[in-house]
C-alpha cells in the first residue's frame, strides 16, 4: 500500500496571524470639532504627547482621517465610544 | 453680549439684550437627538453600536442640551446680569455648543469655515444658522482657551 501524504497545514502561527488581524480606531475629519479640542481629546483618551496628538490632528484635518491606534477588537470599540462620547467622527476597522 | 474670561478661571457671558438671551436658548434647541445614530452609522452592525452604545450616548447628549438650558432659563428668569461658567461646568457647555454646531452642519452642510462666506448664503434660515455656528465656535475656543486649561 502506498503511504498517503498527509495534507499540508497552514502552521498555527499563520493562521493566528490572519485572523488576529489587529483592529484599527481612524478618526475621521469633520467642519465642526475644532483642531485644539481634537488634540485634546486624543491626549485625554490615548495619553499620547502634545506632540503625537497635534501630528494626529494634523492628519485628520489634512488628509480626512488617521489611524490613532491599533489593537484587538474589543478595546478598539472602547476607544472609539470615548470618542463619540466626545463628539469626534470615529470609526473601528479591520487593518489591512 | 459681552463675553470674558473670570479671573478664578471661568467665562462670564453678560447678555445685553432680549436677542442675547434667545441666541442662548437656542444652544440647546440647534442640538439634535440624531447625533449618536450619526455615530453608530459609522460602525459595522456586527459592534451592536445602535442597540448598546446610541442609548448611553442618546441619554449623556441630552444631559448636556438641558442643563445649559436649565442654566439660561435660570439666569434670565431670576433677571441675574451673568451667566458663570466655571472649569466644572465648561465641559457640558462645550458640549452642548458642539451638538449644535454638529446638527447645524448636518442640516445646512456649511463645510470648512475658511472655504464659506456667509455673503454666498441666501437662505434666510441657512444665514441666521451660519451666525449663531459661528457664535458658538467662539465661546468655544473661549472655553478652550481660558477655563479647560489643564
Amino acid at each position: 500500500m502506498k503511504a498517503v501524504e498527509a495534507p499540508a497545514r497552514k502552521s498555527e502561527t499563520q493562521t493566528r496571524e490572519k485572523t488576529d488581524k489587529p483592529w484599527q480606531v481612524v478618526v475621521l475629519d469633520d467642519p465642526v470639532n475644532l483642531m485644539e479640542y481634537v488634540s485634546r481629546v486624543l491626549i485625554k483618551i490615548f495619553g499620547f504627547s502634545k506632540e503625537k496628538a497635534e501630528g494626529l490632528m494634523r492628519a485628520v484635518h489634512q488628509q480626512g482621517r488617521a489611524i490613532v491606534w491599533s489593537g484587538g477588537r474589543e478595546k478598539g470599540e472602547m476607544y472609539v465610544n470615548q470618542l463619540h462620547s466626545a463628539q469626534l467622527h470615529a470609526t473601528l476597522e479591520k487593518a489591512e | 453680549m459681552t463675553i470674558g474670561p473670570t479671573i478664578a478661571g471661568g467665562l462670564k457671558l453678560v447678555p445685553e439684550a432680549d436677542q442675547d438671551w434667545l441666541i442662548l436658548l437656542e444652544i440647546a434647541n440647534d442640538g439634535d437627538s440624531d447625533l449618536s445614530r450619526r455615530f453608530a452609522s459609522l460602525m459595522d452592525e456586527d459592534s451592536m453600536w445602535e442597540e448598546i452604545v446610541v442609548p448611553e450616548l442618546e441619554q449623556e447628549f441630552t444631559k448636556q442640551r438641558l442643563d445649559v438650558m436649565m442654566v439660561v432659563v435660570k439666569a434670565k428668569g431670576g433677571n441675574e446680569e451673568a451667566i458663570h461658567i466655571d472649569k466644572e461646568g465648561a465641559e457640558t457647555w462645550y458640549g452642548a455648543l458642539n451638538q449644535a454646531r454638529l446638527a447645524l452642519e448636518s442640516k445646512h452642510k456649511f463645510g470648512p469655515r475658511e472655504l464659506n462666506s456667509p455673503k454666498e448664503i441666501k437662505d434666510p434660515e441657512a444665514r441666521s444658522a451660519y451666525f449663531r455656528n459661528d457664535f458658538y465656535s467662539t465661546i468655544q475656543s473661549l472655553l478652550l482657551r481660558y477655563v479647560m486649561v489643564d
